[in-house]
């Protein structure tokens, strides 16, 4: 039973329709991660579902009740933003207990003290609560802004990329800290975020926002191996898919992929009609030799650099195309680039893609 | 293009109420022409200042600068002949994109043909040439740094400077462009010397990285090496993605196998790796002592899965799996100590972990100085 | 320690310039101790026996000259209505000018540049173009010689004052610490009150000081539009100035008693002001 659903949601300005059409059914206690790249209706969309912006059109709908009329203090959502958005006239402590302070509710001194006091535990900013945000490192904002937003024990959190601001390597370790500070609190969380592999590490799905509206709601491993489009698959994988228009032609067991004049052979099925289209081919499905195997063409090195401990060689077809192939390092060291150089495709890890919509045509 | 050198340079900022602070510490170095440089560190870590003092925005407390064979340091930045690329891109508001870039080039005396190929060019590389009629303020963020960096890339100068030149760009485009300028740069045989808190842009792109923290240099060398052979636990933890495991053992030699016991944050003992003694060289035994307390470094991608028999005593279970597309990366837990290890994207880890831990892979670190004293055994 | 031929000429210069600043205030503050002999003697002198008797006066009202009768003073009723007519603007200008101040700068609504831009050039215009026109209407409807007159009146300074001062400073504050605010369950006023008012408060603490300060110090509107029983001590000070004597010392000393409350003020408020700068961005 889903606990959030979003019918249909849109939202202009002026002329231009940021969000249209906008569809996502949220389990309760699911990590929902949405994943766009920058201008792609991401804080619009979180602005909508936190209630400081109105919808033109559609309905937000929390545990079966329609919460679009309700103002954003009424709403059982809470949000920790990019920039922090700390209160600079408040120590950390009081940043913390605000929202147990809100008018409607009656708790105790006591009781707020004791509450402020775990969530600070859990987070580790126990020991700067009386600093104020302008002496707080990047880390400690983030976290003293989590902390304030999960201490009411919402129903919903929003977080809205909030391990961009944070140095690299404080990125990393709260990557996997966070899903475990936020299982304490068993809340809905919808997690906003521009780094591919940060999506895929933490949601349970991820929803891809472009053009608007949700392309793909899937798992991570859903969208990466089965991109309902050509712009999606782009935004996973680094380095980027390579993507080359092609002609296919089924022959037997095998497609055949002529390239303006190589011919390439990928042993696999498909129920995609013979024609043009474009292929994409992720550049660690590529297997690179310095022998003719089974179906490869021949090739010719251009470059080779590392990239997150694998190595990534530049090679260029006889008609000019260029492809990205990645191994890993051992995989690297066998490779010798002084020598004949060949690349086949891995066979089921091929896409074809439409050549107008880019839509995944299998 | 010019060698760049750096001697026992220091920059303390006083301060009239407070301590002062010293910003950077006997920084050391010799860059040879042609050569890219990453100043890699963490906020606050002098990185910026170092950059500023070669730059001449900052004068240096004590030590020498010398661009080419001149010693640069009373100099003005104009008269040094270095080309900058800022953090906040400082683009000229009332000029366009191309004016912006080919502002600096109207100095050097070269017709207006060459400026605009010069120009192109660069716009190419970086994928700007759509927007070179717009100007500064109507662009996006990553595409203003990507003009800044246009603008500094396109002048012949002696050094080039780059200040967080990547930190804007959409992911997407980051690893493309990345390799560009890096071809770019090599082809036109620059000089670099650019500040980054991400390491891997360092390692992409550098031929030399120094690792900065509160104002000392905490290791200078090639990418490769400082990856392989880090010179103490900063820099080991702060290379790499995942960072280095980073754990508390004790050595004991006495037995039949050299064991490493692994404790945790109340010194007890979680689990223990072992290794025959004949397959380690007789000078690294030397360097350990038995019960000696160390810190004990291994890499997530050097740690094998799916081997038969495991190195380690203790029972190992995996506490989180992440699928990353071309690697997965396993969260280990071991009797109560954790690590992460990176596998192949088809590994699916049983309930019991299989792993081994090379002998070359490990690293051993004095426990208080933090300084190395074995990369690999 | 390098004697510095420099150093020396700009420490010269500083107490030349201030000398020149601060010489006639000292004199005048030396000349309300002062009886009318002493300020008048041909030669100016330094030391003198310095009296209370102008500063009594002032406050009993009347003042006893030698060589003349006893004069009566109406300053005390001055001051006091100095003082309500600068907290009476100074409020109604607060009320009304800090909403305002906040709705320019977070909401985008048609014509709003040009109505700002336009209660701006109110100050552009010397009061002398409106003031007969004024004091014809306000005789007219009944409000010659009122409090609330001049009030109203000197909204059409403080309150473009106020409102573009503080406009910068509520601009900014980052939208999102009043979202997060709100978000945390409090409702929009609370969010007003107690996070943007108080993160503008040296921009309402300088900008409530300036209106202040003008209201304290007009001449020609309270001349104009009132009446010796409204009068402020800009226009009381007239008074002094008889057609038997003017009683200098008695002058200076109004002058030293009518510059004390802003003076005052001013020091008071710079506490807020530095306070508020210090405490920084969002971010870093």
């Amino acid at each position: 039973m889903s606990y959030l659903k979003l019918e249909n949601l849109s939202k202009s300005f002026k002329d231009d329709k940021v969000i249209s059409n906008l569809n996502a059914k949220i389990d309760k206690g699911e990590f929902f991660v949405i994943f766009g790249p920058s201008g792609s209706g991401k804080t619009v969309l979180l602005r909508l579902l936190s209630g400081i912006m109105l919808l033109d059109n559609g309905a937000i709908e929390m545990d079966n009740q329609v919460i679009n009329e309700f103002q954003p203090e009424e709403r059982d959502i809470s949000m920790a933003f990019q920039n922090f958005a700390l209160y600079p006239h408040m120590k950390a402590y009081d940043n913390i207990a605000s929202p147990l302070r809100a008018n409607n509710k009656n708790i105790s001194d006591e009781e707020i003290d004791q509450k402020v006091k775990e969530v600070a535990s859990l987070l580790k900013i126990e020991h700067v609560l009386n600093q104020f945000p302008k002496e707080l490192s990047n880390g400690q904002k983030q976290r003293t802004s989590l902390a304030r937003s999960l201490i009411s024990k919402p129903s919903v959190v929003l977080l809205d990329d909030p391990l961009r601001n944070v140095d690299a390597k404080i990125r990393f370790e709260m990557r996997l800290e966070l899903p475990k500070v936020l299982k304490e609190f068993n809340t809905t969380v919808i997690y906003v975020t521009q780094d591919f592999r940060e999506a895929m590490a933490l949601g349970d799905r991820i929803a891809v926002l472009y053009d608007g509206k949700f392309n793909d709601i899937n798992s991570p491993k859903s969208i990466y191996q089965n991109p309902s489009s050509l712009t999606t698959a782009k935004l996973f994988g680094d380095p980027t898919i390579n993507n080359f228009n092609a002609t296919i032609k089924k022959q037997n067991e095998f497609v055949e992929v002529d390239i303006k004049g190589e011919q390439i052979k990928l042993k696999r099925k498909t129920n995609v009609q013979d024609g043009e289209c474009i292929v994409g081919i992720r550049p660690e499905d590529i297997i690179l030799s310095n022998e003719p195997l089974e179906n490869s063409i021949q090739v010719e090195f251009r470059t080779k650099t590392p990239l997150n401990l694998r190595i990534v060689f530049l090679v260029r077809l006889k008609n000019g195309l260029e492809l990205l192939c990645s191994t890993t390092e051992e995989e690297s060291q066998l490779i010798d680039e002084n020598k004949k150089m060949y690349i086949s495709f891995l066979e089921e890890k091929s896409h074809f893609f439409d050549k107008e919509t880019k839509r995944n045509l299998e | 293009m010019a060698k760049v050198v750096l001697e026992s340079l220091n920059k303390v900022f006083t301060s009239k109420i407070g301590k002062d602070v010293k910003a950077v510490n006997n920084f050391n170095l010799i860059l040879d022409d042609g050569e890219i440089l990453a100043l890699l560190g963490s906020s606050g870590c002098g990185k910026t200042t170092t950059l500023r003092m070669i730059a001449g925005f900052e004068t240096a407390s004590s030590g020498q600068i010398k661009i080419g064979e001149r010693l640069v340091n009373d100099l003005k930045p104009a008269e040094r002949n270095v080309a900058m690329a800022f953090e906040g891109y400082a683009l000229y508001p009332p000029l366009t994109v191309k004016d912006n870039i080919a502002f600096s080039l109207m100095r050097e005396k070269i017709s207006k043909e060459k400026v605009d190929s010069k120009v192109m060019e660069v716009a190419e590389l970086l994928e700007i040439t759509d927007i070179l009629d717009r100007y500064p303020p109507s662009i996006s963020g990553g595409q203003q740094q990507r003009v800044s960096l246009a603008r500094a890339l396109v002048r012949d100068s002696d050094a080039l400077l780059l200040d967080e030149p990547m930190s804007q760009l959409e992911p997407q485009l980051r690893a493309v462009l990345r390799a560009r300028v890096k071809d770019y740069i090599q082809h036109n045989k620059k000089t670099v010397i650019f500040v980054t808190h991400d390491q891997t842009e360092a390692v992409a792109l550098a031929d030399k990285i120094a690792v900065m923290e509160n104002g000392d240099l905490k290791q200078l060398a090639s990418p490769y090496e400082i990856s392989a052979k880090p010179s103490n636990v900063f820099v080991a933890s702060f290379i790499g993605e995942p960072p280095m495991n980073i754990l508390k053992a004790k050595i004991n030699t006495v037995e039949e196998k050299l064991k490493f016991e692994i404790l945790n944050d109340e010194n007890e003992k979680t689990f223990s790796i072992k290794f025959n003694k004949d397959n380690i060289k007789k000078e690294n035994l030397a360097k350990l002592a038995n019960d000696q307390l160390i810190t004990l470094g291994i890499r997530p991608h050097k740690i094998f899965f799916n081997e038969k028999e495991s190195n380690f005593d203790g029972k190992a279970s995996s506490s989180s799996y992440h699928w990353l597309g071309d690697q997965v990366h396993i969260g280990i837990e071991i009797n109560g100590s954790s690590i992460i290890g990176v596998a192949d994207r088809d590994f699916e880890p049983s309930s019991d972990v299989k792993l081994n831990f090379p002998a070359e892979s490990i690293n051993i670190f004095d426990l208080e100085t933090e300084e190395v004293i074995l990369n690999g055994l | 320690m390098r004697f510095n031929i420099w150093g020396v000429l700009k420490i010269l210069a500083y107490i030349a310039i201030i000398m020149f600043f601060l010489f006639p205030i000292a004199w005048i503050f030396n000349m309300s101790f002062m009886t009318n002999d002493e300020i008048l003697r041909k030669v100016p002198v330094l030391f003198y026996e310095p009296t209370l008797k102008n500063y009594i006066g002032l406050w009993k009202g009347e003042i006893a000259i030698e060589g003349f009768a006893t004069m009566y003073v109406y300053f005390k009723q001055n001051l006091i209505n100095s003082a309500i007519l600068s907290v009476g603007s100074v409020s109604v200008t607060l009320l009304l000018g800090v909403p305002a101040a906040y709705a320019f700068a977070r909401y985008k609504f048609k014509g709003g540049e040009d109505i700002a831009f336009t209660l701006l050039s109110f100050r552009f215009a010397p009061a002398l173009l409106i003031i007969l026109p004024l004091n014809l209407y306000f005789s007219q409807i009944g409000l010659y010689d009122s409090y609330f007159a001049l009030i109203w009146v000197y909204q059409l300074i403080t309150l473009p004052l106020l409102l573009w001062i503080v406009r910068g400073y509520f601009e900014d504050i980052s939208p999102d610490i009043e979202y997060a605010y709100r978000l945390d369950g409090h409702s929009w006023f609370q969010s007003f009150w107690r996070i943007s008012i108080p993160l503008a408060k040296p921009g309402i603490a300088a900008a409530s000081l300036l209106c202040f300060i003008y209201a304290w110090n007009n001449f020609v509107f309270a001349l104009i539009l009132g009446s010796s029983q409204i009068q402020p001590v800009t226009v009381g000070a007239l008074a002094f100035i008889t057609a038997s004597a003017i009683p200098y010392g008695l002058i200076a000393c109004g002058i030293v008693v009518s510059v004390l409350p802003t003076l005052i003020l001013a020091l008071f408020i710079q506490k807020y002001l530095v306070q508020g700068l210090s405490l920084g961005a969002i971010k870093g």
